[in-house]
This record gives C-alpha cells, sequence and structure tokens, in this order.
C-alpha cells in the first residue's frame, strides 16, 4: 500500500504588496497576487521526497476562499497526486482552533491517513499553532525540528533538535510532522506538469460535506480574533551617546531600560576597567 | 473581452520566473562574457522540459499553447536573453516546424530527442549573399538516387554550437529538371558537414553563432521537409511565428532593463533626493512603462490569434517591429538612468543594450517587417 501521505498549506497574500485596510484592519486581499505560504513550499518538498522514496500518495489540503484552488493547482504542478479543497463562507475568519477543528473534521471523512506534514507558520499570521493543536485534535503524535527520516513498516524513525541536544525518536504511522524552513530545496516546476494539474479535479469540503457539528463557525466561534493590524516600518534611529566611557555605558544602560530592555543589571558588568 | 492572463498563464510565468532566477541568472554575465552556454544550464532546461513546449505530450512535449511558449521565452529572456534565443530557435523555428511539415516516421525519429534536449535543432536560411533577399540563397542540393547532394554554405546560424540538427533552406534541382526551394533535415553526423568558426558577437553572445559548410552532403529523401517544392513556403511561416518569440525575448530585456531602472532611480540619491523625483527620470520610466505595456498587449494578442487557428502574419511583424524598438530604447534609456555605472560591465544594463539591437536585425530586420506589414494591408488585410 502506498502511503498516504497529506500536506496541509495555506494561500497567502505576496509579501511584497501586503496592504492594510485602515477601517477594518484586516490585510486587503483583493487584487493582491496571492502564493503559496513560503514556508508550505518546504512541506509539500517533503511531501513529494517521501513518495519518491517511499512509495507514497501525496494529497495537498487547504482551507480558505475559492481562489485558494490555484495554490492546490500550483501544488499538483508541484507534483501532487490529488487536492482538497475545505471551503465554506461559515469557515470564513476562523482562528487557529476553529481552523484545527474543521481539519479534524476533514480527516473524519478521509479516515486513511499515515502522513500528515506542515509548514512552520504563514507569512501573514505567523501563529504557527495548528500542527501543535492538530496532533492534539487527531490524537497523533507530532515530530518537530527533524532533520532525518527514515520509515520502515509504518515504524518512522528520526533525528530531531533538542536544545541542545538531539534525539533519536521512533513513532508508529500515522504522525504529524512540522517542518522547519529551509530543510529542503523546493523543486521547480517544469512546464509539462502544468498542463496536467490543471486537468485535474479538486475535491471540495463544505459545510454540508461535514455534518458539521456546533463547534464549528469560523466567524463567531473562535476564541480569539484579530483587532487590528498595522503595517510596521522598521526605521533605524541614530542617537550619538556623548562623555566618558562609564557615562556612555550608563546612559546605553539607561536607554535600554527605557526601551523596555529588562534585566540589565549594571552592577553584574565588569565597568572598573573603562575608566 | 478578457485581459487577464488565466491561471495557468500565470503559473507558467510564476514558474518560469522563479526558475530563471534561481537557476540561470548566477550564470547570465559569464556565459555573455565568455560567449558559451554552460552544460549545466542545458540540463536544467531539459528538467524543466522547456525543450518542446508546444509539441505534443506523444512526442515528448509539454504540449502547451502558444502564449505558454511566449510567457516562457519572456521570462527566460528577462534573465538571459541568449538563453531565450537557444530555446525560441529550437521551439519554434525547429521543433515546431518539424512537428507541423513532417511526416509521421521523421516526427518519430526526431521529436522525442529534441523534446528532451538530446538534440538541439537550429533553422538555417541566412547566407553570406542572402539575408533580407531569402530567395536568393545559393546553397544547391542535386537529386542523386535516394540523396540530395547538398552543396553550400549557410552564415550567422543561431544554435550551431551546439546543435546537431538543422533544417537548411536550399535550392535544389530533380534529374527531371524540377528547380525550387526546399527545407533538409541535415544532422551534424553527415559526411561533408562542417562548422565554421566562432562569429564575434555584439550582443547574444551566449548562444555561440557559426557558419555551417556543406560540401557534398549526401542527405537521403527521407529528411526532405513536407513537400519539396513547399520550401520557401515552409521558410516563410516558420518566419511568422519565429517573429514571436524574437518580440517576447525583446519583451523580456525591456522588462528586465525598465524594472532595473524604476530600482536604482528610488535609490540614488542626487541634490539630496533620489532621482526618481526628478521628472527627467521619471518621466523615462513613465515611458518605458508605457512602451512595454503596449508592445506586451501586441505580443500576447498575436499569440493568441495563433492559438486560435487565424492568420498573424501581419501581427507577427508587427510585434517584432515594435516589440524590438521597445527593447532597444528601452535598455538605452536604462543606461542613461544608471549614468556612469550603467555604462560599466559590473552591471547588466550594456548586456541589455546589446542583446537587444540584435532583435531588430534578425528574423526579419525591421524594415523587411514594415515591408510585410504594409504588403498585408495592401493586400486587403487593414
Amino acid at each position: 500500500m502506498p502511503l498516504k501521505i497529506f500536506i496541509l498549506i495555506k494561500q497567502v497574500p505576496s509579501y511584497h504588496n501586503i496592504e492594510i485596510d485602515k477601517s477594518t484592519g484586516t490585510i486587503i486581499r483583493k487584487g493582491v497576487n496571492n502564493i503559496i505560504n513560503p514556508d508550505d513550499l518546504f512541506a509539500i518538498e517533503l511531501g513529494l521526497n517521501l513518495k519518491e522514496r517511499y512509495n507514497g500518495f501525496v494529497t495537498v489540503m487547504t482551507m480558505g476562499p475559492p481562489q485558494a484552488e490555484f495554490a492546490l493547482r500550483e501544488s499538483l504542478a508541484m507534483g501532487a497526486d490529488n487536492a482538497i479543497l475545505i471551503s465554506d463562507p461559515r469557515f470564513a475568519y476562523s482562528d487557529t482552533l476553529q481552523t484545527t477543528l474543521i481539519l479534524k473534521e476533514a480527516f473524519k471523512i478521509i479516515q486513511e491517513y499515515d502522513i500528515i506534514i506542515c509548514g512552520c507558520q504563514t507569512s501573514d499570521s505567523s501563529t504557527g499553532q495548528v500542527p501543535f493543536q492538530l496532533s492534539e485534535a487527531l490524537d497523533i503524535p507530532l515530530i518537530t525540528d527533524f532533520f532525518t527520516l527514515e520509515i520502515e513498516n509504518y515504524l518512522l524513525k528520526s533525528h530531531r533538535n533538542f536544545g541542545h541536544e538531539s534525539q533519536n525518536i521512533e513513532v508508529n504511522l500515522p504522525v504529524l510532522l512540522r517542518v522547519v524552513s529551509h530543510f529542503n530545496s523546493p523543486r521547480f516546476i517544469s512546464l509539462p506538469r502544468i498542463k496536467t494539474s490543471f486537468d485535474k479535479e479538486i475535491k471540495i469540503f463544505d459545510f454540508k460535506t461535514f455534518n458539521c457539528p456546533e463547534y464549528i463557525d469560523g466567524n463567531n466561534k473562535s476564541p480569539t480574533k484579530v483587532v487590528q493590524i498595522d503595517k510596521v516600518n522598521l526605521k533605524r534611529k541614530n542617537k550619538i551617546i556623548d562623555g566618558s566611557v562609564n557615562e556612555k555605558i550608563q546612559s546605553l544602560i539607561h536607554l535600554m531600560r527605557e526601551h523596555g530592555i529588562n534585566g540589565v543589571n549594571h552592577k553584574k558588568l565588569n565597568i572598573s576597567g573603562y575608566k | 473581452m478578457n485581459f487577464e492572463l488565466t491561471e495557468k498563464h500565470q503559473l507558467v510565468r510564476r514558474s518560469i520566473r522563479n526558475f530563471a532566477e534561481k537557476k540561470i541568472a548566477p550564470h547570465a554575465a559569464m556565459m555573455d562574457k565568455e560567449a558559451r552556454i554552460l552544460p549545466e544550464i542545458l540540463e536544467e532546461l531539459s528538467k524543466m522540459n522547456l525543450w518542446g513546449i508546444l509539441i505534443p505530450e506523444k512526442y515528448g512535449g509539454a504540449e502547451l499553447d502558444t502564449l505558454s511558449y511566449i510567457i516562457t521565452i519572456e521570462e527566460i529572456s528577462r534573465i538571459c536573453a541568449s538563453t531565450g534565443l537557444t530555446l525560441t530557435v529550437h521551439n519554434a523555428l525547429g521543433a515546431s516546424t518539424l512537428y507541423k511539415w513532417g511526416n509521421e516516421e521523421q516526427k518519430e525519429r526526431f521529436l522525442f530527442d529534441l523534446t528532451s534536449g538530446k538534440k538541439i535543432i537550429g533553422f538555417s536560411l541566412t547566407e553570406p549573399n542572402a539575408g533580407s533577399d531569402a530567395r536568393g540563397i545559393e546553397s544547391l542540393a542535386i537529386e542523386d538516387r535516394n540523396y540530395f547532394v547538398l552543396n553550400g554554405s549557410k552564415i550567422f546560424v543561431t544554435n550551431s554550437e551546439i546543435g546537431s540538427v538543422f533544417l537548411v533552406a536550399t535550392r535544389y534541382q530533380t534529374n527531371d529538371g524540377q528547380e525550387g526551394m526546399a527545407i533538409m533535415i541535415v544532422e551534424k553526423e553527415m559526411e561533408g558537414y562542417e562548422l565554421g568558426p566562432k562569429e564575434d558577437k555584439m550582443g547574444m553572445r551566449g548562444n555561440q553563432t557559426r557558419s555551417l559548410y556543406f560540401n557534398n552532403v549526401r542527405v537521403p529523401k527521407e529528411n526532405i521537409l513536407g513537400q519539396i517544392k513547399d520550401g520557401f513556403k515552409i521558410a516563410m511561416e516558420t518566419l511568422d511565428f519565429g517573429r514571436i518569440g524574437i518580440a517576447a525575448q525583446a519583451l523580456g530585456i525591456a522588462q528586465a532593463a525598465y524594472e532595473h531602472s524604476v530600482e536604482y532611480s528610488k535609490g540614488r540619491i542626487q541634490f539630496k533626493k533620489p532621482i526618481s523625483q526628478f521628472q527627467g527620470i521619471s518621466f523615462k520610466l513613465a515611458e518605458m512603462a508605457t512602451a512595454i505595456d503596449a508592445a506586451r498587449l501586441l505580443v500576447y494578442r498575436t499569440a493568441h490569434l495563433r492559438d486560435l487557428n487565424k492568420n498573424f502574419s501581419k501581427e507577427s511583424a508587427m510585434c517584432k517591429l515594435y516589440a524590438s524598438k521597445v527593447a532597444r530604447k528601452t535598455s538605452q534609456e536604462a543606461i542613461q538612468i544608471h549614468g556612469g555605472y550603467g555604462y560599466m560591465k559590473d552591471l547588466p544594463l550594456e548586456r541589455y543594450y546589446r542583446d537587444a539591437k540584435i532583435c531588430e536585425i534578425y528574423e526579419g530586420t525591421s524594415e523587411i517587417m514594415k515591408l510585410i506589414i504594409a504588403n498585408q494591408i495592401l493586400r486587403g488585410n487593414i
């Protein structure tokens, strides 16, 4: 049996041209170039790589508005075998918890899965919570920060970073993997695959598909809400500190405290040498 | 009427741009300087299946439409025009011509090697004494039992260095006294085939150009493309199509020069402000953007006409005439915006200018383009 590999991706606005609607405090998505979330490309590449190494069948899944289909087409063009779009107005504005619950419903329908792969976080919200929540929701192990993966008879062996150490772990499938950024080099899309990727049918999961429990309602049941998004303009400000070295250090510490950098204990700093 | 690219075409642009920026860009300046294409680049192009963009899947091609092909050439040329040239000649003048006019045996024999990039093809019409006047070619193939014995020479042959199959336009004489122009498939291995010395070119240096000499080359009759008497027709139709590719190439060069200019003018401070704040510069940017957009619409529409199986002779001449002019002017103004830096070889601006110039010359000069357009107009295709 080929391994049943699921890759979870998200379509995000290309970060080159993100603009904020000041009145609603949300990102303007109209007319913006959408791309596959950059971190998810590493997840796709890993999925395709596992497919090639161990004979698998790769399904890419995303939740989003109908236009998110384009991200799935792109994934199919990269080499995925199948795609599922989870889309319904009632799923809109889901926070990470609602998203997880909806994904859980999706996997109830899918039933059989061996490996689920997520990227680290999305470039448009940077929450990075779904992999952790989903592993709880599905009650399957989650491996993060791994740098090797081997699979034998549904047993996955992995080396992972753990602080300053590395761990060797073994788990039985199914498993959820969270891929660190730049784990691999996502492949280029070759031209013939573009044609076939648009010929494939994309499965749609909507509210009705799920026979949805009442706890699912993106807009109203999300415990967290985005109140406001602001664009941060990073600008350096130069300030020249005058005085003797000691005075300079004192003003520097003062400045750091003023800017909320606590834990600077000037008594512990050895400044006796600078007079 | 929809001027938006379809998602499929957007995906073509996105994937080719990503590929070109990552794989070709690091080598573009070097390939220009050393006047050669890296074998690694040829391999990468094969991995991306860029050698048979328009050829059906059953012959190993990508089976995409003309617009996808045009976007591919545009995006590759935005990074490296001479790699774009290698591809456009191989795809449009070579593989597509063989696919359109070749018989089943010829398709089986050649197309798989061409679409996989195992063999690269060129198209060769120009001779030392016949450029714009294509009917004036002097190469001659004389019938001899199952062969035609070919003598003559071709000049400025694109892909000659890396190519191993050439569609050669030649005059012919049969035993029963028929004469005309034919297209023959000449292979590198044939006895009497000889490669001339390297040309030292102003631009498009990554694609080495040489002469081809034919000394009693015995071309088997099964290597004649289409009907023997159809040579001139095949050549003209091939060039009609080829010109859209050259226009796409020009578009890519113009786009690159323009993008560089916008970036540079925003960052270059003179008289205490970015030079983009001076109308002398910003008006140049406005002119560039307008001209490129107009050229792009013309080129894409011509590609679309071909996809609709409509006649596009006039339009392909128009888009080559206009896009090549836009490329030359844009790259020239880009150097002006960059000032002294633009003149230096450290930046790619002067390469764009050198590469752009040939677009007004090869596959029919701008003057010939005007003749073609005028002929079409006066024949009633207003």
